[in-house]
């Protein structure tokens, strides 16, 4: 690694630990969620960047995490890490008995396919109210307690979010490092060659959607700590498509670009409401201009322009 | 469950199913003709509808005027989506996920535009036919839903008839069976996808006016109509406009007997597990293959 590249990495380092003491609770508060909406985004950009699926369903596993964690602590008083964990067995666990044939789909039907299964799980969680409280929802959820130090304001609880996203982001940079990765291009580039060289497509598929699960969940959980009250209103379909935006809008292959998706999703709407109600359409516009323009998402069209600036700066020089 | 219990179910499952018709074959046919899955297919009826709404209560305008207003409202937005958006990104040869999300992106747009412009609040729009009801085995059945199957069935064979007696109609099929082969024969595929557009809209409004006397029409309308009416769309074979009318009516009917059977607040759990059941078991529609032809 050059010296300038860990330079940068240590400035960034210093902000990044910095910001939370310096900038207003509020914006601390935007931050944990940019860190959540991370973890839950990188996982649809795994799917979305490797594999060429357009997973709507993120809301499903985001709501399965919340309500794990929320029925395991405030309901059965069991230790906050059950919630974690019974909400990552469980969405893992769905994601594989789900995906196993919905992803037998291709293209439009299996986008459409998972916003059915979002449509059928915020169904679902209104229902059962007895499991989720319904639109009343659960409150008094317990804040995080990290070995006697209480994660109870967003300066404390942004370094453990961001520590997990930063983890989960460890795990899929590896994840499309491995011989795992190396499928999933092959796979995207040209499917008939790479079931040729006998990968198992379906399998491959399931796996990856199934990780993707795993990070919905962890998401979800961390919400609900954070939020201490959890309600049908935050796992809708509305939620699947601002989950799909994350990658959408940074740049799907890109793992930096999640992290730029994910502060679009959550500041862009807060600045753009101090101009009243009509920051929605604004958002609505802001999103289709992305997708018009800059199809690769913003990180790529950067990179396109610094490409381009290069260029013209070596042509002089 | 009594006999005059089912027939109120399968009258409201046909009313229903009607909607989510027209709404499916504005979703086909504008896939058909363009490749494009429509996700804003539902503000289509949103727009038509709350156009209705105004024209009849703000402007004063009668009835049928109104009416025939909101449906145009429905195809100018249409044409004009076709000539802002999709035609600059098709000449880009964008991927089909773009256009999806091109059309989630003014999903987004148009609803929070009805939000902000008309309200939070749910219209309602006087039924046709009067308030009257007709009585079947005590079934009962509004003059509404007779008037709302009626001008569903009569725009599904104009639909038809459209396609295979009028050469505009015939220049459309052509151009999305193979644009190249349409375009030497002097037909512009451009303008047929336009029109695709325009005819996606005009349907996508009909629905959401007929729809509007029976449950009332609000900005959060629209996603729900999208995916019934993509429901229906994929059941009857996803290309062909007809069939998506064989969906709808199949889908307003799973749905009704799932409220009778089960209960009313899984209706549409039952409606989109048979989505999912249907698109991975049959991916032709129900139709299978002969579906993909007509229309």
């Amino acid at each position: 690694m050059n010296p300038r590249i860990l330079l940068w990495l240590a400035v960034g380092l210093v902000v990044w630990a910095v910001i939370p003491f310096v900038v207003p609770r509020y914006i601390a508060d935007l931050l944990v969620f940019t860190g959540i909406y991370t973890v839950a985004g990188l996982g649809i950009g795994l799917l979305l960047g490797h594999c060429g699926i357009v997973n709507l369903a993120q809301a499903t596993f985001y709501g399965l995490g919340a309500y794990a964690s929320a029925y395991c602590t405030v309901m059965m008083g069991l230790p906050s890490v059950v919630g974690f964990l019974v909400g990552a067995v469980i969405s893992m666990a769905l994601a594989y008995v789900i995906g196993r044939p919905i992803l037998r789909l291709t293209g439009y039907f299996l986008a459409l396919g998972t916003l059915a299964l979002s449509a059928i799980a915020s169904a679902l969680f209104f229902e059962w109210d007895w499991l989720t409280g319904g639109t009343l929802g659960i409150g008094g959820i317990p804040k995080l307690d990290l070995f006697g130090f209480l994660l109870d304001r967003p300066s404390r609880y942004y370094f453990f979010v961001w520590i997990v996203a930063f983890a989960c982001m460890a795990v899929a940079r590896n994840l499309v490092d491995s011989r795992t990765g190396l499928m999933l291009r092959a796979m995207r580039d040209s499917s008939t060659a790479a079931a040729a060289l006998s990968i198992d497509l379906q399998a491959l598929r399931t796996k990856v959607f199934v990780v993707c699960a795993l990070f919905g969940s962890l998401a979800g959980s961390l919400f609900a700590h954070h939020a201490s009250f959890v309600s049908t209103q935050s796992f809708t379909v509305d939620r699947s498509i601002s989950f799909l935006l994350i990658p959408v809008i940074g740049g799907a292959t890109s793992i930096p670009g999640i992290v730029v998706g994910a502060l679009f999703v959550t500041f862009l709407p807060e600045l753009l409401s101090k101009l009243g109600d009509i920051h929605q359409i604004l958002f609505g516009l802001a999103l289709v201009a992305v997708v018009v323009l800059m199809p690769e998402g913003l990180v790529g069209a950067f990179g396109k322009l610094r490409a381009r600036l290069a260029k013209r700066g070596g042509g002089n020089g | 469950m009594t006999l005059s219990l089912v027939l109120q179910a399968l009258f409201a499952g046909v009313t229903n199913g009607i909607v989510y018709a027209l709404v499916g074959m504005g979703l086909s046919a504008i896939f058909k003709g363009s490749r494009v899955i429509n996700a804003m297919q539902g503000e289509f009826a949103v727009i038509g509808a709350m156009t209705t709404v105004l024209l009849l209560t703000k402007a004063g305008w009668p009835y049928p005027a109104a009416i025939a207003g909101g449906a145009l409202s429905g195809a100018l937005v249409g044409a004009f989506i076709e000539v802002a958006f999709v035609r600059f990104m098709a000449r880009k040869n964008a991927s089909e996920d773009s256009f999806l999300l091109l059309t989630i992106g003014l999903a987004l747009t148009l609803s929070a535009s009805v939000l902000f412009f008309i309200g939070r609040d749910g219209h309602l729009l006087p039924p046709l036919g009067g308030e009257g009801v007709l009585i079947i085995l005590d079934a009962v059945i509004q003059f509404h839903a007779l008037w709302l199957i009626a001008i569903g069935i009569g725009a599904t064979l104009a639909l038809r008839a459209f396609y295979h007696r009028t050469t505009i109609g015939l220049s459309m099929m052509a151009a999305s069976i193979d644009a190249d082969g349409a375009a030497t024969t002097g037909i512009n595929v451009g303008r047929m996808r336009t029109f695709t557009f325009v005819r996606g809209g005009l349907l996508g409004a009909l629905g959401g006016i007929l729809v509007t006397p029976l449950i009332g029409v609000d900005y959060q309308l629209g996603l729900n109509l999208t995916l019934k009416g993509f429901a229906a769309a994929v059941l009857g074979g996803l290309t062909n406009p007809l069939g998506a009318a064989v969906g709808g009516l199949t889908l307003g009917l799973v749905e009704s007997l799932a409220i009778i059977g089960i209960s009313s607040s899984y209706k549409d759990v039952v409606a989109f597990s048979v989505l999912i059941v249907i698109m991975i078991l049959m991916p032709q529609g129900i139709l299978g293959r002969a579906g993909r032809r007509g229309g």
